[in-house]
């Protein structure tokens, strides 16, 4: 018996475990509505057919492509946002005339909202990668600029003066105090960032209309294959955490967390 | 020209802009330290003799007057005047080694050769054995070692240590200025020394500048001829150190200016 309980306690302690469990609940309590039929089974279809979708979708090659399509624009939009966005907000935290420069700028800019762009960008550059490009770094790079400035900003002033006083120059302080002092607020900017930009990318897909997960939902619409729109909400979601628990997770553990920036979450 | 620090008619006012307010901080204080010397300078909190060291550090501009370090003007900060800070002040992302070793990263000394002198430094200050550790997995105690080891090993003209004991907890202070009174003796670097304790500035230092409350003048200056190795066990019978210490805290006690 007591084997048997600690058995249970070493399944229950497993990271995938604790990970899956709330998920299994979720897809419990699905299942069971779907049992009990409470909504048509055409409009409301149980866990089963999505994964049966998933895999004749899979098959097809259809869901592959898609996801590759989207995965790309994404790792693109992000990557070329970073670049822009981390310099800026260096430069507009450290740099009072350059903050009252860009300042306006970016506040007016922000405003206009990344899908307000998209009527325009059509006619620009039509159903292409570049609108697609325009899009998501559009909407990724506002939270990396303000992320970063305000990151450089609490650096300690006492910690500035120290590399100073051993004889850093300006550009060394930059690199090796406010680069590494600003890096938590930087992975936060770039995880708000990505989580807007893979919204603004779903949305793009619909209107743009080509390929990708957004586009098989909005194209599933004319099929009416509800189906297919729960399985592109669940890869968003499971791709989002996938992205967050391979890429930003590890990265945040070697760096800000090993120095003790920033506490362990557990 | 080695004749150490020169201070000469030092003031300074702040500006607050949001009250349109001048608070003179500094006025009007000279002193020199020659080569070798540990001066403590001793005043009430507040006072403005951590604006002092900012001035010489040239974190901060003076208003008026001027600093000379070997016969060079200040201008802004350098390597030849090092600080050790209150609040430690390392670099949470390097570690001990690193720490130690970033003076003379930042001079170009190669890594080798870097290292090897952080490695003597770090044992100086009783931490052989930590170098690969992170500041954060330090005590306080062990931080304001790497602090002073991080300085020292950057070869300064000038240390300057802002109340650099005073966030650690009293049996780490006592052993603190011990170690610190220890490496004076063995390597006799010059050292500005800020502190609002009396019994730590005639501990350590060869000469006590006490300062007069905001805004701060001096108001006299004591020499420590204490024998030294000091030692908290040794001195804390001593009638010359006592007498001393009575003496420098009616001076800093003292309303009439």
């Amino acid at each position: 018996m007591r084997r048997v309980r600690r058995a249970l306690g070493w399944v229950a302690t497993r990271p995938a475990v604790q990970t899956l469990a709330p998920f299994a609940l979720l897809v419990g309590a699905w299942q069971l509505m779907v049992a009990l039929e409470v909504y048509p089974r055409a409009f409301f279809p149980g866990p089963g057919d999505v994964v049966r979708a998933l895999g004749s979708l899979t098959y097809k090659g259809i869901l592959p492509a898609y996801l590759q399509d989207s995965v790309t624009r994404l790792a693109v939009g992000a990557a070329a946002g970073a670049l822009v966005g981390v310099p800026l907000g260096v430069l507009i935290g450290v740099h009072p005339i350059s903050y009252r420069f860009f300042w306006p700028l970016i506040i007016f800019f922000q405003a206009i909202g990344d899908i307000a762009w998209l009527p325009i960008l059509l006619i620009w550059f039509g159903f292409t990668l570049t609108t697609m490009t325009f899009v998501i770094v559009y909407t990724v790079v506002f939270p990396i600029i303000f992320n970063t400035a305000l990151g450089v900003r609490t650096v300690p002033v006492d910690v500035v003066r120290a590399a100073q006083c051993l004889g850093a120059s300006r550009a060394r302080v930059l690199w090796e105090v406010l680069l590494p002092g600003a890096l938590p607020n930087i992975i936060t900017g770039l995880r708000t960032g990505l989580g807007y930009g893979w919204r603004a990318l779903i949305a793009a897909e619909i209107i743009v209309g080509t390929s990708g997960i957004g586009f098989m939902m909005f194209d599933a619409r004319r099929s009416g294959s509800v189906v297919e729109m729960i399985l592109g909400m669940i890869l968003l979601g499971l791709l989002w955490y996938a992205v967050d628990a391979g890429l930003l997770r590890p990265a945040e553990r070697a760096t800000v967390e090993r120095w003790g920036l920033v506490r362990p979450t557990g | 020209m080695d004749d150490g620090l020169v201070i000469r008619g030092l003031s300074k006012v702040y500006h607050t802009p949001y009250t349109g307010e001048h608070v003179a901080a500094i006025e009007d204080v000279s002193l020199e330290i020659p080569p070798g010397e540990f001066v403590a300078i001793l005043g009430p909190s507040g006072c403005g003799k951590t604006t002092l060291l900012n001035i010489v550090a040239g974190f901060l501009p003076p208003t008026r007057g001027e600093i000379l370090l070997n016969g060079r003007r200040i201008q802004g900060p350098g390597p030849d005047r090092g600080v050790v800070f209150q609040s430690f002040a390392l670099f949470p992302w390097k570690t001990v080694l690193d720490n130690v070793a970033f003076g003379l990263k930042m001079r170009g000394v190669p890594r080798a050769e870097r290292e090897r002198i952080a490695r003597e430094y770090i044992a100086l200050v009783g931490l052989e054995g930590f170098e690969h550790r992170y500041p954060h997995e330090l005590s306080g105690g062990m931080q304001q070692r790497v602090g002073v080891a991080r300085v020292l090993a950057n070869h300064p003209d000038l240390m300057l240590m802002d109340e650099p004991f005073a966030s650690v907890d009293a049996q780490t202070r006592m052993t603190l200025q011990e170690e610190l009174a220890r490496i004076w003796e063995a390597r006799r670097p010059t050292v500005l020394f800020v502190t609002h304790d009396v019994e730590e500035a005639v501990f350590l230092a060869n000469r006590v500048v006490v300062l007069t409350p905001r805004p701060a003048r001096v108001r006299a200056t004591v020499d420590v001829p204490l024998a030294r190795p000091r030692l908290w066990q040794r001195l804390v019978e001593d009638p010359d150190y006592k007498s001393l210490v009575a003496r420098v805290l009616a001076l800093v006690r003292d309303p009439g200016g």
